[in-house]
């Protein structure tokens, strides 16, 4: 593995020796608009990545270069030690999944797991065999002399892994293959890809604009905004650490204040004065998720001071119930903050007009800067 | 506070028909226009068919099946009918062949592009047909353009008016409109999306175009083909201008019969086969719908 280094000319090569999938400097520009500006990505073995961003964020068309659906306007693409960016979409040996599932509607199931195998010319035995093992896989195997038409939504889908699967791709590609399926479908299939990509170790990357995919289902999550990368880090990560305020309003709710840090570990919310972690200056955003912080009441509110909280009066001005949660909409001196709460078979809710206190840590409070 | 006493609009007055009975008042109209105009003719033509042809253009009426039997009995009208009917499916082949590709091509554009290459597409209809083959017949004559280029490039000059290939030629560039709104309205079943699988699965262009693209396009191929055989079948002012009273065929016979010869029972005769050749072609094209299905 030595020589490898030397005949990619690139340093990150030897680096990490189990990066599968890698994107240096990927460029697409139409005319004068740039959709993916200078892309680099990191893809290691068996992982499973999420191109999270909201549309026209550049995901899709990051993965259509991968996929040689799109031909890139710069950058490289490099698969293992191979650098693919001119292959045709027909010889880069990638299982594509769709959105519309995009099945061949004049083929049976099994001719349409049984196309990509014929395709390679495998032998026919072969072919059956292979074929009926990608059903089962997906627990489709009494289905597999129907019209794709006569499938539901999910079985389809269903179909349309076996599909890609079944001729063992390098690498795993899929374009929101979820969002045409209702809402319990859609975790079943979250599951059930995530079961089959770990069962078989293959390398995939996922795009959605749902955060709750990216962050249930995938290894890391790559945040794009505007054609660019926002963040790279595992859920977690971005969940808890988001590197930029879109990354902390994109993924998950969030609460937005704006204010002026004085370097103390204290920032001037017009009036108020919130505590945050470390000792930041001048204009900042403030960030606290809605589930974070707590609803007191108001006469309450003393006892739960102390030096790890903030603690905030106002006047509630509307309760929802969610079947799971409260929201509650509190007005603090002008500015809204939306707290969430775990709802108790409806029990508890205060009246709206009722003055109220909320609290939440110290910790619990992001804090970005802001220009001007 | 009135406004909830307010009834409801009075109803429109209403015939007192049922659903049914508002059917068939609906259809009445388009059901009388076709058994007046077309229906009773066809009958009309059907009952001429077993008259007997007198000399001199009279008609007696009988019933004789002479004029049947006689075509099926004259090898001139076996070879007729048999020469309709692979010119016309020439005809046909050709028309698909070079309307496929365009027709693919425009189902592809989008925007504005598109809308200017359909006009493009349809705008030969807005000349009629006598004066598009009058263009051909320039086209294509002895001293034409395309005859003489060919000699001037060493070749043995062809013959391309007068013949078989000139009313092939002439009708193929004819009906080619037809044949490419018909293939359009046929693709809808090709998604981009399935084309981007079959070749994410290995398949090249060739390969994704035979299994995946031709097979999901069937259904606009089978309408346009049977609308351009019917068309090809009943068309004769093309080839009795580029025939040239050279190429016989079914239609042209009938004019000769009806208006020249005055055979009125012979060109009601070969009127019902022409009928009955579209009656084929239907039953062709239903299967090829009912198999893809």
């Amino acid at each position: 593995m030595m020589h490898q280094t030397i005949l990619s000319g690139s340093p990150t090569v030897s680096d990490d020796r189990d990066v599968h999938l890698r994107l240096d400097g990927l460029t697409k520009t139409y005319g004068n608009s740039v959709a993916v500006s200078a892309l680099d990505l990191s893809v290691p073995k068996g992982e499973l990545v999420a191109l999270l961003g909201p549309s026209g964020c550049g995901k899709t068309t990051t993965l259509r270069m991968v996929a040689g659906l799109i031909q890139p306007t710069g950058g490289r693409i490099v698969v293992g030690s191979n650098d693919i960016t001119a292959m045709p979409t027909y010889r880069r040996d990638m299982g594509l999944v769709f959105q519309s599932y995009a099945l061949f509607p004049h083929m049976t199931v099994a001719k349409n797991v049984a196309f990509g195998l014929e395709m390679r010319s495998v032998p026919k035995a072969e072919i059956e065999r292979r074929v009926k093992e990608a059903l089962a896989m997906v627990r489709l195997e009494a289905l597999a002399e129907r019209k794709p038409r006569e499938l539901s939504g999910g079985q389809q889908q269903r179909v349309a892994l076996a599909r890609a699967l079944v001729i063992r791709p390098s690498i795993l590609l899929l374009d929101e293959p979820l969002s045409n399926l209702d809402a319990k479908l859609r975790d079943e299939m979250r599951n059930e890809i995530r079961d089959i990509q770990q069962s078989l170790g293959i390398t995939a990357v996922f795009v959605t604009h749902d955060q709750v995919e990216a962050l249930s289902m995938c290894d890391k999550v790559v945040v794009m905004r505007a054609g660019k990368l926002e963040q790279v880090g595992t859920p977690i990560d971005v969940y808890e650490h988001p590197a930029t305020p879109f990354v902390a309003s994109f993924v998950g709710r969030t609460n937005r204040l704006e204010g002026r840090a004085r370097g103390d570990g204290t920032v001037d919310v017009g009036p108020m004065s919130v505590r945050v972690p470390g000792r930041p200056g001048g204009n900042v955003e403030i960030m606290v998720r809605p589930h974070r912080i707590r609803l007191l009441d108001a006469d309450a509110a003393q006892g739960a001071s102390g030096e790890g909280t903030n603690l905030l009066s106002g006047r509630l001005t509307r309760v929802t119930f969610v079947g799971d949660l409260l929201q509650y909409q509190v007005d603090v001196g002008g500015t809204e903050i939306v707290v969430e709460a775990a709802s108790d078979h409806g029990r508890g809710i205060r009246s709206v007009g009722s003055p109220v206190a909320l609290a939440w840590r110290v910790e619990d409070t992001m804090v970005f800067g802001r220009s001007a | 506070m009135t406004a909830i006493t307010a009834s409801a609009p009075p109803a429109a007055p209403r015939l007192a028909l049922g659903r049914t009975g508002t059917a068939i008042a609906l259809l009445l109209p388009i059901a009388l226009i076709n058994a007046i105009g077309f229906i009773l003719p066809v009958l009309n033509l059907l009952r001429m068919s077993f008259n007997e042809a007198l000399a001199g253009g009279g008609v007696r009426e009988t019933v004789t099946f002479e004029n049947w039997t006689g075509l099926f009995g004259d090898s001139f009208y076996v070879e007729l009918i048999l020469n309709s009917i692979t010119v016309s499916l020439s005809i046909t082949l050709a028309t698909l062949v070079v309307s496929y590709p365009i027709a693919l091509y425009l189902h592809r554009s989008t925007g504005r592009w598109r809308t200017f290459l359909t006009v493009l597409v349809i705008s030969p209809l807005l000349t009629s047909a006598v004066v598009r083959t009058y263009g051909w017949i320039a086209l294509l004559a002895d001293q034409g353009p395309i005859v003489s280029g060919i000699a001037a490039l060493g070749f043995a000059p062809p013959r391309l008016m007068f013949n078989t290939t000139g009313v092939i030629i002439g009708l193929t560039e004819i009906l080619m409109p037809y044949m490419i709104l018909s293939l359009l309205a046929g693709f809808g079943r090709l998604d981009p999306r399935v084309e981007e699988a079959a070749m994410s699965l290995g398949a090249p262009p060739i390969k994704t175009f035979w299994r995946v693209i031709l097979p999901l396009t069937v259904p606009g191929i089978a309408l346009g083909c049977l609308l351009c055989f019917v068309l090809a079948v009943s068309s004769f002012i093309t080839p009795k201008l580029l025939g040239g009273g050279r190429v016989f065929l079914l239609a042209t016979e009938i004019y000769d019969q009806a208006i020249v010869t005055l055979n009125w029972p012979l060109a009601a005769t070969l009127s019902m086969l022409v009928l009955i050749i579209f009656g084929a072609a239907l039953a062709v094209y239903a299967r090829i719908l009912r198999a893809i299905d």
